[in-house]
């Protein structure tokens, strides 16, 4: 009774099948995106507002305090921070996503189910880039420069790259409460205290010992760090090395997680 | 897909499914073969949904098996899912796209080509009468345009197994009959069908077999015309003029039968007659001496609704049966 005609997919199929939905989901989803503006603007509103409130508030008495100009060291840091509001959207949104009853159809086509989740960290990402150009252009604006063009289009890669392994985190979130609301609000006890606990805002040479072990380390500030040395063309050591580690570590951990919590009916 | 055989596309093999200690479908057996209309029918809770999730690799079967063109749906679900089509209960579209970018988007998730893939999405807004809104978000669509998306999205790939959990819920009467036309032509086509309906009429019309499931389980099964006739029975229906004249002629049947259904809503009773039950004529007799004014009245063949009723937990007509 078997039918020899249709396929049961190969490897090589599903692999093609992954990268061909991938990119239909992320099409749908720029739709989306284009379709509700304010989801791009709330990432680079987030942005803009902490590079003017840090800038302006506690631009003068950290400057003072560390004897570096502020806005070469903030700017990269909001870099990062936009990244990871973005991929907070990820959390959100595909937590959206599993409310409603379009998962239920992609459920049943014969698609790449990692694709669901694949599709929006690529558009997600892509979402980044503007957001974190229009917030390098602000900066310019307050005095901010890069070093060079390379170090430029290194830094905003690098930015990119650690918001898309951050989006997958949100995306495992996502598919473990898939509730959007919920998902909103514990990312307040999770992303903010991260985001202030690093080198993003400020250095971490006034924190306390066993809080500066913590930010030293963690991904935002290897990031802001690396993010900077390549704005200010300075050497960058470790934290380079650190973020890409950072950045492939949290993708083997949680590409695979996300899409087995998405796969639960 | 009108096969070269006419061996079942869809079988279903003593199927049982319990959420948690709940059975929703117990024992399930059916097969469907290309170019013909399976009508699952049953009262709200029998278990038609779960049958449809089962088949269509949403949900895992506890115990049986199920196949469609061949492909076992636990072992080979993405085999399974390149052969069927789904317009399930629930809409699943995505409202913030139009309803051309909607049927876009399934038919490259079911990677047809391009030109393709192009010329059925306009075939279809076309032979769907969606023109007038098919590049407005759905989400501004009316309920009956919406689900006619739904069910449209299924149809994007010709799929040779389609399943569609009650397709004209909500449709106006020129919608539904459009949409009974297409089915219609899809299984002439060689299309195998599954479909779960509340209106039985449409059962009765599309549907080449008819199971009734009720708790889960099958309680009847054949064609719409051997259901009927294995009713064996042909039914009076009484209108009166008021629900207190209804109550005074339900009074009378004491002692007659107390098998029969009242509609309030109508004054309507509805009284099944049987070889050696009391007479339509004599029923009638008795309403007019006791003088209830009878409006009017109807002596039919079971249609298609009585065999649903009468195999279903639900009395003949819903609340009725007073006392
Ligand atoms: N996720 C679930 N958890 C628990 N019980 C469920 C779940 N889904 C369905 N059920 C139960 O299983 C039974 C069968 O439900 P199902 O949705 O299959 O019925 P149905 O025949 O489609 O009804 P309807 O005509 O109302 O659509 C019902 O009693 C329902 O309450
Ligand atoms: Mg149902």
């Amino acid at each position: 009774m078997t039918n020899p005609t249709a396929p049961t997919p190969t490897v090589g199929d599903k692999l093609r099948w992954a990268i061909q939905d991938t990119a239909t989901i992320t099409w749908r989803d720029m739709i989306r995106t284009a379709r509700q503006p304010e989801m791009l603007s709330f990432a680079v509103v987030m942005g803009l507002f902490f590079l003017l409130l840090f800038n302006y508030v506690f631009g003068g008495a950290i400057g003072a305090g560390t004897g570096v100009d502020y806005i070469q060291f903030l700017v990269p840091g909001v870099f990062v921070i936009t990244a990871l509001q973005g991929a907070q959207q990820t959390s959100t949104g595909l937590a959206q996503d599993l409310a409603e009853g379009v998962i239920n159809r992609f459920r049943s086509l014969p698609m790449s189910q990692v694709a669901v989740i694949a599709g929006r960290t690529v558009a997600d990402s892509l979402r980044n880039i503007v957001g974190v150009i229009l917030v390098a252009l602000v900066g310019l604006l307050m005095g901010f420069r890069f070093a060079s063009l390379w170090g430029a289009i290194g830094a905003i890669a690098l930015t990119v790259a650690m918001g898309y392994a951050f989006s997958w985190l949100g995306a495992s979130i996502a598919a473990k409460i898939r509730n959007a609301e919920m998902v909103g609000m514990l990312s307040m006890f999770w992303l903010f205290p991260m985001m202030l606990a690093s080198s993003a805002f400020t250095p971490t040479s006034a924190m306390p010992g066993w809080l500066r072990a913590f930010a030293d380390n963690q991904p935002i500030s290897v990031a802001a760090d690396a993010v900077r040395a390549l704005t200010d063309g300075t050497p960058a050591g470790s934290a380079t090395l650190s973020a890409l580690a950072w950045i492939v570590g949290m993708l083997i951990v949680f590409v695979p997680l996300s899409t087995r919590l998405y796969s639960r009916p | 897909m009108a096969s070269t055989s006419d061996a079942p596309v869809i079988v279903a093999e003593g199927l049982w499914k319990s959420y948690g200690d709940i059975p929703a479908v117990r024992d399930l057996s059916f097969e469907v073969r290309p170019g013909s209309v399976f009508g699952l029918l049953g009262p709200n809770g029998a278990g038609k949904t779960t049958t449809i999730n089962m088949l269509t690799t949403l949900l895992p079967i506890d115990a049986g098996r199920a196949s469609v063109a061949g492909f076992d749906v636990e072992r080979a679900p993405e085999a399974v899912r390149q052969v069927i089509g789904l317009a399930g209960q629930a809409a699943a579209i995505d409202e913030k796209l139009t309803a051309r970018e909607n049927l876009e988007m399934f038919g490259r998730l079911y990677k047809m080509p391009k030109p393709e893939r192009r010329a059925r999405v306009d075939e279809l807004i076309e032979q769907f009468r969606m023109t007038e809104y098919a590049d407005r978000t759905v989400s501004t669509y009316s309920g009956g345009q919406r689900r006619r998306i739904d069910v449209v999205a299924a149809l994007i790939a010709n799929p040779p197994a389609l399943f569609l959990d009650e397709p004209t819920t909500g449709l106006d009467p020129r919608s539904r009959v459009e949409l009974w036309e297409e089915i219609r032509s899809l299984a002439d086509g060689g299309t195998a069908v599954v479909l779960t309906t509340q209106y039985l009429e449409e059962a009765d019309r599309l549907a080449d077999h008819i199971v009734i499931i009720d708790r889960g389980t099958v309680v009847a099964s054949g064609t719409a015309g051997a259901l009927k006739d294995d009713l064996d029975r042909d039914v009076l229906e009484v209108h009166f003029a008021s629900v207190g004249d209804l109550n005074l002629a339900v009074g009378k049947m004491a002692g007659v039968t107390d098998d029969y259904g009242t509609d309030e809503t109508s004054s309507k009773l509805t009284i099944p007659i049987s070889e050696g039950s009391a007479s339509s004529l004599a029923l009638l007799r008795r309403f007019e001496d006791a003088g209830i004014p009878i409006v009017d009245f109807h002596y039919r063949r079971p249609t298609l609704d009585d065999v649903f009723m009468s195999h279903t937990d639900e009395v003949i007509t819903g609340s009725g049966r007073s006392k």
